[in-house]
């Protein structure tokens, strides 16, 4: 598989390593040519130190027969712009994107990026684990991203505590299929009754979110105000 | 000239451009090696991104088989035995001292072109400052005299 990684920094320099060493073909592309020299001297002569901003660059790069590019710059921008040149005008069958700002990633997903690594939302997924949270928790991302695993965790006040499934007005293309209750995750059957503190594993579209949310989450700012 | 001082060498890879230098290094690395030595004659072919390395260039082309031929004639003269390889990769200069190194060879000779960039600034290319930083073994650079013509 020829890979083609747009991004010399951390990422982009361990992710082409690793590739590498699993005896993908590797091109990488990277703007700062000292930084370009210092990952040609380590890795050997996979780096081409051009922009791939410019198309003109990607194409030398051999964009036009890579079977993956994966976008992961410090910059968001950058790093959509590559992934739409490479998608549309070089035919580029997958395409992969760091989005450093969760709030890009809607855009990214609405331009057709195909799949969209985001850092920060893992690193506050981390946090949201082990910490009271009142949002729904995105544990993955399944296909070209348009399903969702989302976790939802049970505190007082929800609409689903007392209640099965088959009880909840459940958003349509939206599944719950597992709970974890005392650390122990089971299949999530019809006629389970939920309980405080279960966490509800979902499978869903991202546009069933809101919904989900009023179902399993419901207001909790109403329960402390109450 | 004393014998002490004659350049010795037991395996010597020669870098051959394709250019007018090849015919100039092959002759002097022929003309001061002695019967018993090694000489590897290596081409490579550089194959830009937008093909797979693996791409069917280089053994086809006439033009690059005769790089070799023409570097073997010249040995052959001198009754000297030498093993042409044609290499393609990514950069000349990388492919060149690698295959130095598996070679274990104690000599590397490369022919540089004289040119000059727009300004009239010296150019001396990419390639060649690449093999005297990391080629392991000697390595003699033979420049082209000037061209009377202008550039």
């Amino acid at each position: 598989m020829f890979v083609l990684v747009v991004g010399g920094g951390k990422v982009g320099y361990y992710l082409a390593k690793e590739l590498i060493d699993s005896g993908h073909e590797v091109a990488l592309m990277e703007k700062d040519p000292t930084r370009a020299r210092q990952i040609a001297d380590e890795i050997g002569s996979i780096v081409i130190p051009h922009d791939g901003c410019e198309g003109k660059y990607l194409g030398e790069a051999g964009c036009n027969r890579a079977d993956v590019v994966a976008a992961v710059t410090g910059d968001d921008e950058d790093n959509l712009v590559i992934c739409q040149m490479a998608k549309h005008h070089f035919d580029v069958p997958r395409t992969i994107a760091r989005v450093n700002n969760p709030k890009n990633e809607v855009l990214f997903r609405h331009l057709g990026v195909d799949e969209l690594v985001s850092p920060t939302r893992m690193i506050l997924g981390s946090i949201e684990q082990d910490i009271p949270v009142h949002e729904l928790l995105h544990l993955a991302a399944l296909g070209e991203g348009e399903l969702e695993i989302i976790e939802a965790h049970l505190q007082a006040g929800s609409p689903a505590i007392g209640r099965s499934p088959e009880q909840l007005d459940m958003p349509e293309g939206c599944s719950l299929f597992a709970v974890v209750r005392g650390g122990i995750a089971t299949p999530l059957r019809p006629d389970d009754v939920l309980r405080e503190g279960d966490k509800v594993i979902a499978i869903g579209k991202q546009e069933c979110e809101a919904l989900l949310h009023g179902q399993l989450i419901g207001d909790p700012e109403a329960v402390s105000a109450g | 000239m004393p014998d002490t001082d004659t350049p010795t060498y037991r395996r010597a890879v020669i870098a051959l451009n394709g250019g007018s230098s090849d015919e100039r290094i092959v002759r002097l690395v022929v003309a001061l090696g002695t019967k018993d030595v090694e000489l590897i004659a290596v081409h490579v072919v550089e194959i830009d991104w937008t093909l797979p390395l693996d791409a069917d260039i280089a053994g086809r082309s006439e033009e690059v088989q005769q790089v070799l031929d023409t570097a073997e004639g010249i040995a052959e003269q001198r009754k000297m035995r030498m093993e042409p390889v044609l290499l393609q990769a990514r950069d000349v200069g990388a492919a060149i001292v690698d295959e130095a190194t598996e070679r274990d060879a104690d000599l590397l000779v490369v022919g540089l072109p004289y040119r000059k960039r727009f300004g009239g600034e010296f150019a001396i290319g990419r390639t060649v400052p690449y093999i005297l930083q990391n080629a392991p073994c000697a390595v003699w650079v033979v420049r082209e005299p000037m061209s009377e013509e202008p550039s």
